[in-house]
């Protein structure tokens, strides 16, 4: 059984994940900065309506910052009751993935990724990586402190 | 004419008090108006707007509301008449008392604007006062060919309405009886009891009445009921339902006419009898209507409980810093910190009891719809159905008053223009009677979602493109934003060929950047339009001060905000070793000056070392004034504040998020609390790395 995955790049290299997770796609026009968030937290943007915090792709995977560009675009996803949002330098396809061509990564990916990367599917001639999307977007609070 | 003046103090719980009576009074006026058109009757409705009314007057008189006292008066007098008359009231009745309800709520909004109610429109109360005799009229006053049984029917515990029921009965054919019911155990060990009977009897007649009989009945008992029903069944069928003898059965038909002399009609109660007894006695009964263990609750009284409980979180905050300066010192805290933990749980419970003290009834909430309905197919001659489908589904009070007008827009409009005429819909093969339906389900996230579907005409793209001169839209998002445009509902063209798009932009404003919500549409031509709404369940809405710092808007809750000062970059102070905190001086006292800017890290330290904003605002910070400098004030305004949920962004200091209008959040920042968070470790230790994953 093939799943639909949705596919995005962040600096050169093309990322997967389940359509089912993401909500939807928005252009990044910039996000408003929350001081006190963790690094990789470009800020909040508002999706029609609601205010989501943004997980920066590049800042999360340690890659040097970017200006964003008309390309860059924000993978609006669900994580069980919260909705986030991963800024992706760019995000354009939609493709079926065959379970039989996705691999465990190498161990040397799995070291080097953080984790962040948890198989390798092959797409034709490329190799795409599937993210962990709960481990990408985290779950760091920014303080001890904040309440609940 | 009236300035409620003195009686200001009274003014909230009237207000409360009538709106809850208007409403109850239209739902009720809503069911007489239907019965009217089916020629049937309604007591007891008319009999619950009368009281209603009455109540309401009684009200107004209290806090000395002429207009409202004089327009409840005569609709009180000619519905008291309805219901000597059994409940009848004449088709051309309804329409001055649905003005005149209107005309009370009129008053009513302008005494909760602080206006005095304007006087009573003269030819209203004219019509109103008319309305007495037409009902006098319109009560049959056909000689009574059968007359019940006085003494059978307990004439005297019958109300009017009960009576003309029964004799309405007689008079249509039907078997008026009083069948007596006497319960004893070994019926009640076989499962008959007033309860199934009540139930039994029901299944082969309509019962008018139940009256429990005490003293010696037949068979020995001390108690029975007599059961005075409408009924076409045999005697024995009755008797079988009750048990059998010794339960009996009467007819309530008098055994002559008591008075064959058709010229004066038997106890037709008409103005002579205006006011019986028994009628009044039930009005003097003490309001217990509202029981149930239901309590009314001045909004203000809860902001209130809301607000305590707010400065209960902050302290928590506080409090859990200072432990955990206690932890890092090596003290043993380990119990404080599980106290700390029970005590954190404790306030989330508590401030969720609080939000739901504060949620009412979508059901309750739109009320106002089926009469608002009402009047366009008077207004428009359009054939319409309003489906309510609400189920119980509740929301904040705040979200609900401010999402009516939003709803009330999209009814109207859908009957408006939407639907079309009976003919055009029979033409187009669809049934001559148009359906607007309206949903609302709660969604798990926190949301209610609310679905308003007609089956009229659909939004014609290309003429909503034409109108507001851009290019057709492709997807129903695209045409939803045409139709948003503020321009778009003054052009004649527009809403006569769109057939919708009127005031489009202001439910959106409601529904998106007041209430933080969503609003989609989804059209089909010749078919249909849905509408759906998704609106937060609750929101809290905060007087706010929006200034700029740093090229970026912030909001902070003016009620933390002592005082608003302007800062001269030249008098301003910098203690050696300060590291670039400024003092500066107020009323005397030497108050330190923080850059927000650099609070928030959003220039680089050098730079800002320096800088400093021209104006400044002073909020305690545990218990000490500091002044805030930021670039530029501007202005004071009513936000909508949003709760930060997410924990990457849960942060002390910002209370949550607003929508100023511009698409882009804007951060509501706590002060004091980011001061005490930031400052207290120094903005250069979180620099250094503090918040690293």
């Amino acid at each position: 059984m093939s799943v639909l995955h949705v596919l995005f790049k962040v600096d050169g290299t093309e990322y997967a994940m389940p359509a089912a997770d993401v909500v939807q796609m928005e252009s990044f026009t910039g996000a408003t900065p929350v001081p006190g968030a963790p690094a990789h937290v470009a800020g909040l943007v508002q999706v029609r309506g609601r205010v989501i915090p943004v997980v920066d792709a590049r800042a999360r995977f340690g890659l040097p910052a970017t200006p964003a560009t008309l390309d860059s675009r924000v993978v609006v996803g669900q994580l069980g009751e919260r909705t986030v949002g991963l800024l992706v330098d760019s995000a354009r396809e939609v493709v079926k993935l065959d379970p039989r061509t996705i691999q465990p990564p190498p161990p040397m990916v799995v070291e080097r990724a953080k984790g962040y990367v948890k198989a390798v599917a092959q797409v034709g001639p490329r190799l795409v990586m599937l993210i962990d999307f709960p481990r990408v977007m985290g779950e760091e609070t920014a303080d001890v402190d904040g309440q609940r | 004419m009236t300035a409620p003046g003195e009686f200001a103090e009274f003014l909230p719980a009237y207000l409360a008090e009538v709106d809850e009576l208007l409403a109850s009074a239209q739902r009720d006026l809503l069911a007489v108006e239907e019965a009217v058109r089916r020629g049937a009757l309604q007591p007891r409705a008319v009999r619950e707007l009368f009281r209603a009314l009455h109540t309401i007057k009684g009200l107004s008189a209290m806090v000395d509301v002429e207009p409202i006292v004089s327009l409840a008066h005569w609709m009180e007098a000619s519905l008291r008449v309805a219901d000597q008359a059994g409940g009848r009231l004449p088709e051309s009745s309804v329409e001055p008392l649905v003005e005149g309800l209107r005309a009370i709520e009129q008053r009513v909004r302008q005494l909760g604007a602080g206006k005095p109610a304007s006087p009573a429109p003269a030819n209203l109360l004219e019509r109103l006062e008319a309305l007495g005799p037409q009902v006098v009229d319109a009560a049959p006053r056909k000689a009574r060919a059968v007359v019940l049984d006085a003494e059978a029917a307990f004439a005297s515990r019958l109300a009017p309405s009960e009576r003309e029921q029964l004799e309405g009965g007689l008079a249509d054919g039907q078997r008026a009886v009083r069948l007596d019911f006497v319960p004893s155990a070994e019926r009640a060990a076989k499962g008959l009891n007033i309860n199934t009977v009540r139930e039994g009897v029901a299944r082969h007649g309509d019962i008018v009445k139940v009256l429990p009989l005490s003293g010696a009945a037949a068979g020995g008992a001390s108690l029975a009921f007599a059961l005075l029903l409408l009924t076409s069944a045999e005697d024995a069928v009755l008797l079988d339902v009750v048990g059998g003898a010794p339960a009996t059965v009467r007819s309530l038909a008098a055994a002559a006419p008591v008075a064959p002399d058709a010229a004066s009609p038997a106890p037709v109660p008409t103005d002579s009898a205006l006011g019986t007894p028994v009628f009044e006695e039930e009005l003097e009964e003490p309001e217990v209507r509202r029981g149930g263990g239901l309590l009314r609750v001045e909004v203000s009284r809860l902001d209130e409980a809301m607000e305590w409980l707010a400065a209960l979180v902050v302290n928590r905050s506080r409090l859990t810093r200072a432990v955990a300066a206690l932890t890092a010192a090596g003290a043993p805290t380990r119990e404080l910190a599980t106290i700390l933990q029970e005590n954190g749980r404790q306030l989330r419970d508590l401030r969720s009891a609080i939000l739901r003290l504060r949620m009412v009834r979508m059901g309750d909430v739109l009320e106002r719809l089926p009469l608002l309905v009402r009047g366009l197919r008077r207004t428009t001659g359009k054939a319409v159905r309003l489906e309510l489908e609400v189920g119980d589904a509740e929301l904040d009070k705040a979200v609900a008053d401010r999402l009516m007008p939003a709803l009330v827009h999209l009814v109207r409009n859908a009957v408006d223009h939407a639907l079309e005429l009976p003919e055009e819909r029979v033409s187009a093969g669809k049934p001559p009677e148009g359906l607007v339906r309206l949903g609302c389900h709660a969604r798990s996230s926190g949301q209610l979602e609310i679905t308003l579907r007609d089956d009229g005409r659909g939004v014609d793209a290309k003429a909503v493109a034409k109108a507001a001169n851009a290019p057709v839209p492709e997807s129903a998002d695209g045409l939803l934003d045409l139709l948003c445009r503020p321009g778009l509902s003054t052009r004649q063209e527009a809403t006569r060929t769109s057939g919708r798009g009127m005031g489009m932009d202001i439910v959106r404003r409601i529904v998106v950047e007041q209430l933080g919500g969503e609003l989609r549409m989804e059209t089909r031509k010749g078919v249909g339009t849905t509408f759906t709404l998704r609106v937060p369940l609750t929101v809290t809405l905060v007087d706010a001060i929006v200034f700029e710092c740093a090229g970026l808007k912030y909001a902070v809750a003016v009620g933390t905000v002592e005082e608003l000062i302007d800062v001269d970059a030249l008098k301003v102070v910098r203690p050696a070793g300060a590291d670039g905190l400024g003092l500066v001086e107020r009323r005397g006292a030497a108050v330190p000056l923080v850059s927000l800017e650099r609070l928030l890290e959003r220039t680089a330290p050098a730079q800002a070392a320096g800088a400093c904003g021209t104006k400044a605002l002073i909020v305690r910070q545990r218990g000490e004034p500091v002044a805030f400098a930021v670039d530029r004030l501007l202005g004071q305004q009513e936000i909508v504040l949003r709760p930060l949920e997410d924990p990457l962004v849960r942060v002390p200091g910002v209370a949550g998020a607003t929508d100023l209008g511009d698409g882009q959040p804007t951060l509501v920042l706590d002060l004091g609390a980011l001061g005490a968070a930031r400052v207290g470790r120094g903005v250069g230790a979180a620099q250094s790395g503090g918040w690293a994953s």
